[in-house]
């Protein structure tokens, strides 16, 4: 007996038509009927207020963000004025002052031709005669 | 190849747990167990058509209960256990509508198996087939699952009900039947 059962090899013999299982599968499938809590599954809460802003408040947070880290870099950055001339009316009254502009900006002295500082002496009120003892005086000055 | 069933069985176990992934695992425990319990079934009531219709019950009723499956039992001996009630509450249906004894059982299903195209033309299977027909209907059944199925007595069980030394005995007989039939038949 144990030869018999050896010789058939646990092989039944039965054969089913090509494709049986793959198709099978997919009919049984679409048989299956909905369940009840499949329903209940698929039903939506109501949202709350929150859940509501939640994307939109999380959104200008992240567009502030990024503000505040551009403005940062900006103000971080080596030469940057941080100040700009045409927003500052003390700044351009300033600069439209002649005075100011030639005691103030130009720092090179020699960019500057003498008549022009010996101009703005005598436009001050200066007289060399008041300062007796300079050694600077100039006596060609002093006849004037 | 079993610690790779086993695997797979935990994993749909927990996929049929969940009610979103229930209806796609509960497909793919389609392609894995329909040949198996094809097989069963058919190796029960022969004839193909017959197997097509009462494996779609079994994974109807598998279906319509799966809310009551919690995973206790292992997934296979669940669907087996539906499986084999449902090819006997056929073979019982089939009787009361032919009008057939227990004992003519044999003879309706042994001319099924003679008239059954879908076979691979190995005449001892056949012939095996037919030996065991003629068992009773619950010798029949521990024979498949124990020589076919090569299932562990303490899983067919579970799915029967009855005692692992009760299946011994019962497959021991089983296998002394069908030799006698084949020394009938030589």
């Amino acid at each position: 007996m144990k030869d018999i059962l050896d010789q058939v090899n646990h092989n039944d013999g039965m054969t089913v038509p090509e494709g049986y299982f793959e198709d099978f599968a997919l009919r049984m499938t679409a048989m299956l009927p909905e369940q009840e809590w499949e329903k209940k599954e698929g039903v939506v809460l109501p949202r709350s207020w929150w859940q509501k802003v939640r994307p939109y408040v999380y959104l200008a947070a992240m567009f502030m963000g990024v503000w505040c880290m551009m403005k940062m870099f900006d103000i971080m950055r080596p030469n940057s004025s941080g100040i700009m001339f045409d927003n500052n009316p003390v700044l351009t009254a300033a600069i439209d002052n002649d005075y100011f502009f030639n005691d103030y900006i130009i720092v090179n002295e020699e960019q500057l031709y003498e008549h022009e500082i010996i101009d703005d002496l005598y436009e001050t009120g200066f007289t060399p005669t008041a300062y007796p003892d300079s050694d600077d005086s100039d006596p060609s000055l002093v006849e004037i | 190849m079993a610690d790779e069933k086993q695997l797979d069985d935990k994993n749909l176990v927990a996929r049929l747990r969940d009610p979103s992934e229930c209806r796609k695992a509960f497909g793919d425990l389609i392609r894995l167990y329909s040949e198996p319990l094809y097989r069963h079934i058919r190796r029960m009531v022969q004839s193909h058509d017959d197997a097509n219709d009462l494996l779609q019950n079994t994974f109807l009723k598998a279906w319509q209960n799966i809310e009551n499956f919690r995973g206790e039992a292992k997934l296979s001996t669940w669907l087996y256990k539906i499986a084999s009630n449902e090819a006997i509450t056929h073979l019982e249906k089939e009787r009361k509508r032919a009008g057939i004894s227990l004992d003519d059982e044999e003879a309706h299903l042994v001319n099924l198996i003679a008239s059954d195209t879908n076979i691979d033309g190995d005449e001892l299977a056949r012939k095996l087939r037919e030996a065991i027909a003629a068992l009773p209907e619950k010798q029949r059944l521990v024979f498949n699952m124990r020589y076919y199925d090569e299932m562990k007595y303490e899983q067919m069980s579970e799915i029967l009900g009855t005692s692992v030394g009760a299946l011994k005995a019962s497959y021991h007989l089983a296998v002394k039947k069908i030799e006698s039939f084949f020394e009938r038949n030589d």
